[in-house]
């Protein structure tokens, strides 16, 4: 499992920039900083909010799920106590 | 802790490690494209002092408080400062650098139309700094 999100991962963050390696290079062909700096902002905002809405979704859930009324809880058996 | 399984928390590393690194990749390269200055890119000196900046082109010619450049060129500004730290910035082309005093730092842009727009000190610097303006006009290329 572990490999294979690495390779993922890898795969996607070699191949841009492989491919933008040589960018700009061109006489008389410029970057555009504007476009740069939006996309990595764009990236990054993706990231950040898919990241926020998988770590709030797990809290929520958790509290749903091992919240002390549902039915299906385990409580710890705690030593010296019948329950 | 026999039979305890704990490759979910393993799985939740590799994860957070990897984003953290494509995270930082992704910066590195957005950094290093910007930051390499084409060879052919035309210097303009930029001076900043209370409360006005100054520009010196290649051949020499000096404009105050304007700045006159053409679509399809690369410049390359290297900004400095006579008295305190001011801050270069051409808010429209997201052109952002620090003007330091005994200090030269460099950033470049090309413009992509020609249109007037606004340069500004982004730096608090006296009393004057909210009007330590400038205007730039993009024009069509002389040849």
């Amino acid at each position: 499992m572990l490999p294979w999100v690495f390779l993922v991962v890898s795969a996607a963050m070699i191949l841009p920039a492989a491919a933008a390696f040589a960018a700009g290079d061109e006489p008389g062909e410029y970057l555009d900083r504007r476009v740069v700096i939006w996309n990595l902002f764009f990236k990054m905002m993706t990231v950040a909010f898919t990241v926020g809405a998988v770590v709030s979704g797990t809290i929520i859930w958790l509290i749903w799920r091992f919240r002390e009324s549902n039915p299906k809880a385990k409580p710890t058996p705690y030593e010296g106590t019948d329950w | 802790m026999g039979g305890h399984s704990n490759w979910p928390e393993w799985v939740y590393v590799g994860i957070v490690i990897a984003l953290m690194t494509w995270v930082g990749a992704e910066a590195w390269e957005a950094e290093r494209l910007i930051e390499h200055v084409p060879e052919d890119a035309e210097v303009i000196k930029v001076v900043g002092q209370q409360w006005f900046w100054t520009f010196e082109h290649e051949d020499g010619t000096t404009e105050i408080g304007e700045l006159h450049v053409e679509v399809g060129k690369a410049y390359k500004f290297e900004i400095t400062a006579t008295d305190v730290n001011h801050s270069f910035n051409i808010h429209d082309y997201v052109v952002l650098l620090d003007a330091i005093p005994g200090r030269v730092n460099t950033v470049w842009f090309a413009p992509t139309e020609p249109g007037v727009h606004d340069i500004q000190c982004r730096e608090y610097c006296g009393l004057i700094h909210y009007n330590m303006r400038g205007t730039l006009y993009v024009e069509e290329p002389s040849a």
